[in-house]
Parts: structure tokens; sequence; C-alpha cells
């Protein structure tokens, strides 16, 4: 009799492990689903910045330095690997574009320009589209770690070995009042 | 908030299960009634009167409710079959215009939010019509739409349209869309039944026309019920994707904006599919139960009050109403539109230029002829007409756009009264060809509504003169133009058949040329700013009526 109700509960423990691994797995995949989606909008962004240069280049003749250090802080943003590295020089790349389109406000000829403008119509898209993809995956990253933090998930995420994720922090453009971005 | 969006996609199953539980019960019981009417009314009178009213044995009801699974499986395929296609030809929606510069960024807008919900695709479609309204459509195999139409993208700013898009795309990620499009492409099939029905009710008369009578006293309450069960549902899910919208924007000041300034513009009533109300953001009917509480609008209103919505949005920003009013007395949208060609003719004598070319100084040329001129290159030196200073054509202010810029190719149409080729052109952010030389406008018949609707650029002064000119003098204006010509003139720049001479329309009394073959228009020069003028003053246009 008690091996019986030995064996049912070791099955029962058996298949509520492999339920709470599956969940983790899932929660897992989500997270680096999310980290592709801001991998593509960071690259997407460093391809445009180029564009965006070339076209400006005619019109702001006596701004070189400020374009040459958007250009630079794209290099390193592109060089840059690891979560904390990125992060860091994505925010620097954000303080120069930030003040290249504060020095862009002076040149309304820029605005004349239906080429120019679509460019920065499609940075500025591609920036909304970097914030919302933080923005989803730091919730997913959020849901992951609580998920491997509480009771009783946490016994299955330290015997498998789950790790906890870092939070992906970086500054929107159109945060603070610096310069208006409006276009 | 702990839910994450991929959860919520697994209640709607359940959801769309209801309903079609829902769909067979509804032909079991009006297939049972039939049955019952029948088997009573084929007994004979003498054998009623003994034994009373009849009721069919068990093993029928059996028979029945197999039968009207079979039927309801019938019902549910032909009706969410294309169901996509169907529900936006419902709505009058098409597919974006890629060469339209208001239709890419709300491509842009409608791609930014499908990154917030984790990278599921959604089409962007348009409306073309003056109201202000957006809509959502899911089918069943994930395929999203998310439309709006052309009066909401000229009249809102981008933080308001995105507000707009993530109420849409809440509906979408919380089911409420599927639901809505699969009860409202159901539904629709009821009232092709009742209104055949009633149709046929007329031309007939004795005990036929009384079962037919009671079958369709049955399907109306059915219908009525599932439409008022449907209604609820669509209340509640107003407020929730006006939160859940909020939570992918982190904006709730915008979206209670834009609600503010779609309640004040027409929603485009009528032009829109009659019976797809419960698909929009407010309902395109506007109806005195639209903004009532109480018995009466909760058993029939599609969506809440929008007075409340946008109370709650206001609650959520930590804002009041004067502030929300504040806000939109200073409200300016930043069109997308280059400023370059707001100025279409200037009032001053226009800018000439000499061209150094062949070894000697040629011109001076307008800015329209040297965009003709074979061969000329940047470095060309080149003369403002008053000044002494020659500089090169690239540092020209004005003359380096010609070099800079990528469209204005000459492409394929040809103008029809000066034989050179059309230039391509962005006008309103529509593309269009136009002549050079006599300023003439081609387009699509389609893309008129966006150019009526969309108000970024400024009339000269001429334009102005001439529209107070029709507006006055209208009645005689139509009246002179009637008698003198109504008839088959130049050749299509695109087809080559004869076009035809004819007011845009009576209410507009702007002459054009139509193509009945490929739907394409001229307009000659001014033209199509006048029209515009009309369209923006039309209420004093009719007042002289």
């Amino acid at each position: 009799m008690i091996l019986i109700l030995v064996h049912v509960i070791i099955a029962v423990l058996i298949v509520w492990f492999i339920f709470i691994f599956n969940a983790l797995v899932r929660h897992k995949i989500r997270v680096s689903d999310a980290w592709s989606q801001i991998d593509v909008q960071l690259k997407r962004r460093h391809d445009l910045i180029p564009n965006l240069v070339e076209a400006v280049k005619g019109y702001m003749a006596y701004e070189k330095d400020t374009l040459e250090r958007v250009i630079k802080a794209r290099t390193q943003a592109v060089d840059a690997s690891g979560l904390k590295d990125k992060a860091q020089a994505e925010n620097f790349l954000t303080q120069t574009l930030r003040s290249l389109f504060a020095v862009a406000e002076r040149y309304p000829e820029l605005k004349a320009n239906q080429n120019v403008l679509k460019l920065q119509e499609e940075l500025i898209s591609t920036e909304n589209k970097i914030a919302f993809a933080r923005q989803y995956y730091n919730d997913e990253v959020r849901l992951y770690n609580t998920k491997i933090q509480v009771v009783p998930s946490n016994i299955v995420a330290g015997v498998c070995g789950f790790q906890k994720r870092d939070f992906f922090e970086i500054e929107n453009i159109a945060e603070k009042e610096a310069p208006k971005v409006q276009f | 908030m702990s839910f994450s969006f991929i959860d919520i996609e697994e209640s709607k199953n359940r959801i769309i299960f209801v309903v079609f539980i829902f769909i067979v019960l509804f032909y079991f019981l009006t297939t049972y009634l039939i049955l019952v009417i029948l088997e009573n009314s084929l007994v004979p009178s003498s054998v009623l009167s003994r034994r009373g009213f009849f009721f069919p044995p068990a093993s029928h009801a059996l028979i029945v409710l197999i039968a009207a699974f079979f039927i309801a499986l019938l019902h549910w395929v032909i009706s969410t079959n294309r169901l996509i296609e169907k529900m936006a030809q419902a709505a009058g929606a098409r597919p974006i215009d890629e060469n339209d510069i208001y239709h890419q960024y709300f491509k842009n807008i409608v791609d930014e939010v499908s990154v917030a919900i984790g990278g599921r695709k959604i089409e962007a479609m348009v409306i073309p019509s003056a109201g202000t309204n957006a809509f959502a459509l899911q089918d069943f195999n994930r395929r999203s739409v998310i439309g709006v139409t052309e009066g909401l993208l000229a009249r809102l700013n981008r933080p308001q349209i995105e507000a707009v898009v993530a109420h849409e795309a809440a509906h979408i990620v919380c089911g409420d869309s599927l639901l809505a499009t699969v009860i409202t492409s159901l539904s629709e099939l009821y009232e092709e039944a009742l209104f055949k029905m009633k149709a046929a009710l007329r031309g007939s008369r004795g005990r036929g026309s009384a079962l037919f009578f009671l079958l369709y006293i049955v399907l109306l309450g059915m219908n009525t019920l599932s439409k008022m069960l449907h209604f609820f549902l669509s209340r509640q899910r107003e407020y929730r994707a006006d939160a859940v919208g909020t939570r992918l924007t982190r904006n709730p000041l915008s979206l209670a904006e834009a609600l503010r300034l779609i309640s004040e513009h027409w929603r485009g009533s009528g032009a829109e599919g009659a019976r797809l109300e419960s698909i929009f953001i407010v309902n395109p009917r506007h109806s005195w139960l639209d903004e009532r509480e109480g018995l009466l609008s909760i058993m029939f209103s599609t969506h809440p009050p929008i007075k409340k919505r946008i109370n709650l949005l206001l609650n959520m920003a930590h804002m009041d109403d004067k502030t929300l009013e504040a806000n939109l007395k200073n409200f300016k949208r930043v069109s997308p539109v280059a400023l370059a060609q707001f100025k279409v003719s200037e009032d001053e004598e226009p800018k000439k230029w000499f061209v150094f070319q062949e070894s000697k100084w040629q011109g001076p040329f307008l800015f329209d002829e040297i965009m003709q001129l074979e061969g000329l290159r940047p470095d060309h030196w080149v003369r403002p007409e008053g000044l002494s200073r020659v500089i090169p054509a690239y540092e020209d202010k004005e003359l380096k756009n010609i070099f800079l810029k990528s469209d204005g190719e000459i492409t394929e149409p040809v103008c029809p009264h000066c034989k050179t080729g059309l230039s391509e052109f962005s006008y309103e952010g529509v593309h269009i060809f136009k002549c050079s030389f006599c300023s003439g406008i081609f387009l699509d018949h389609d893309k008129i509504s966006r150019i009526l609707i969309r108000k970024d650029m400024e009339f000269c002064k001429e334009v102005k003169k001439l529209g107070e000119t029709i507006i006055k003098g209208k009645k005689k204006f139509i009246l002179k133009n009637k008698a003198a010509k109504s008839a088959w003139v130049m050749d299509c720049p695109r087809c080559k058949q004869k076009m035809h001479r004819q007011f845009f329309v009576y209410s507009y009394p702007v002459e054009i040329e139509r193509c009945l073959f490929c739907s394409g228009v001229w307009f000659d020069k001014q033209e199509l700013e006048i029209l515009q003028y009309l369209f923006e003053n039309q209420e004093q246009l009719f007042a002289k009526l």
C-alpha cells in the first residue's frame, strides 16, 4: 500500500517537474525572441545613419564635427558586443544623433528636401521601434526573472541552471527635454 | 500587470467555440420550430382536436440537432472563407499606396506598434473617406489588418495616430477583432436572409405565409439577441483596448486627444459598411444612444460613451479636462510633406537664371525650363537674373534641388497639350504626374479624394480669387459652361483614348478631363488647387445655392 503511494507521489512530482521546466523553457525562448527583435532594429538604425549623413552633408558643410562624431559613434555601436557594452554604445550614438538634430534645426532648407525628410521619418520610426522592442524585451525579462525566483519554480530553475537575464536599458531619443525631434 | 500578450492568445479559441455553439443552437431552434409546425399542420384537424397539440418524438429532435450541426458548419465555412478580403471590401478599405507619403508614414506607425506587441505582422489599409475612424480585422490564419480613413491621417498628428493604432492592435492581441470579424460576417448572413424573407412575405398569402412569418420572427429574435450579446461584449472591450493600447504606447494623453478629435469630426457614417459598427474605434453611425448611459444604451449601443473613455484616460495621465482642452487649442500638426512643395506658384515675378552653356550665356530661363534643359550639369555656371554673382549650379539654393531630387524623372505619360513627358511629383504627399511647361496635372481618380482631405498646401492669391468668383456666381457659371462644352476632347496621357470633359461634380464646378478607360483625370493649370479651395470652403459654397 505504502509502496503504491510512494510511486504515485514520485510520478506526480516528475509530471510537476516537467510541467514547470517546460514553462521555464517557453519563457526563455520568448526572452531570446524579444532580444532578436531589438537586434534587428539596432541593425536597421546602423544602416540608416550613413544614408542620412550622406543626404544632409551637402547642406551642413560647416557641421563636419557633428557629422563625424555621429559616424564614429555608429562604428562603435556596430562593433560593440555584449549587453552592457551595446547599451553604452547605443546611448552614446543617441546623444550624438540628438545633437545632430539640434543643429539641423538651424537649416530650414533641410525641411524642403523630401529625401531628407523621408530619411528622418525612417530614422524616427526606427527609434520608436527600438524603444518598443526594448519595452517588450524588458517586460519578457521581468516575467522570466520573476518566474525563476518565485517558489516553487525556483527549485526547478536552480536544479536545471536557469540564469537571470539582464534588462536592456538605453535612452530613447525623444526622452528628456533635449531638442525637439518632431518632423 | 503580469499578463503577456501571448497568454491572451490562448483564451480566444474558447470564445470562438461559444459563438459556434450559438449558431448550432440557432439552427436547431429554427428547424425544430418548423418541424413542430409542419407535423401539426399535417395531422388532420379532427385528430388534432381529439389529441391536442402534437409534439414530435425525441428521435426527430436528435435528427434535427445533427442536421443543425451540419448546416451551422456550412454557414461557418461560407462566412469565414476569405474573411479579411470580404470585410475589407465591405468597409471600403484598400491596401496602402507605396508612393504616398502619408501612407508610408502610416505604415511605419503600424510597423512600430507591431514591434511593441512582439513582432507580429500587421497589414496597413486605408479607407478613402473624409471621415475620421479606424478599424481592426483578424482571421483564423492570424492574418491581421489595421485600417484608418484618409481623414484621420490628415487631421491627427503622429503620437495620436500611434495611440489609435495601438488601441486597434490591442483589439487584435486580445482577440476582440477575431470575434468581431467573425460575428459581423455571420450576422451579415442573418441580415441577408431577413431581407430576402421580408421581400418574400410581401408577395405571399395563406397558410404557408403564416409559417414563413413565424420563421421570420424567430430569425429576427435570434439576430437581435446575438447582436445584443455582442454589443455588450464589445463595449467592455473598448475600455480594455484603451487600457492595453495605453500600456503599449505609455501615452494615455495622446489617445484622449485622438478620441476627442475623432468625436468632433464626421465619423464617416454611410460611407463605410453600414453593418460593421463594431469593428471601428468609434461608432461610425452617429446615434443618440452614443453618449447615454442607461438600460437602452446598455442593450443596443456598440461603443461606450466617448466622454467616459476620455475621462478614464485622463485619469491615467493624471490630468483633467481643462489641460486636454488647452492642449488641443495649441494643437498643431507637423506635416510629413516637404515644406518646399507648399509654394506652388508665387505671386511675385518668378525667378529666372542665365546658364553658361556651349561657351555662351543663354537664357534667362524659368526653373521649370531649366529642368528641361539638356545636358545641364551641377558644375555649369549660372547667374540669377538681376544679380552679377556667377556661381556653379550646385551652389544655387533652388537649382541644386534638380540634382538632389531622385524623383522628377521624365516618364511615360505625355502631356496632352505640350506633347512632352510628364514629371513625377509629390503633391500633398500624393504621387502625381505634372507637366513642367503648362503645369497641368495628371492623376488617378481615386487619389483626388486624398488631396482634397489634406491641407498641407497654402493657396496663392490667384487661386483664392478664382475660387471666390466661382462661389459667387456658381449658378451662372454652371449654366454657361453646360451649354458650351460637354465633349470628347484631348487624348488621355496614358492610354491615348479620348477624354471626356466634365465638371468634377456639380457641387464643385471645376472642369476636368476624365478618361473613361483608365480612370485617369487631367487638371489644367491651377484647376486642382481651385477644386481644393472649393472643397475647403464648401459651407460657403452651399450657402450660395
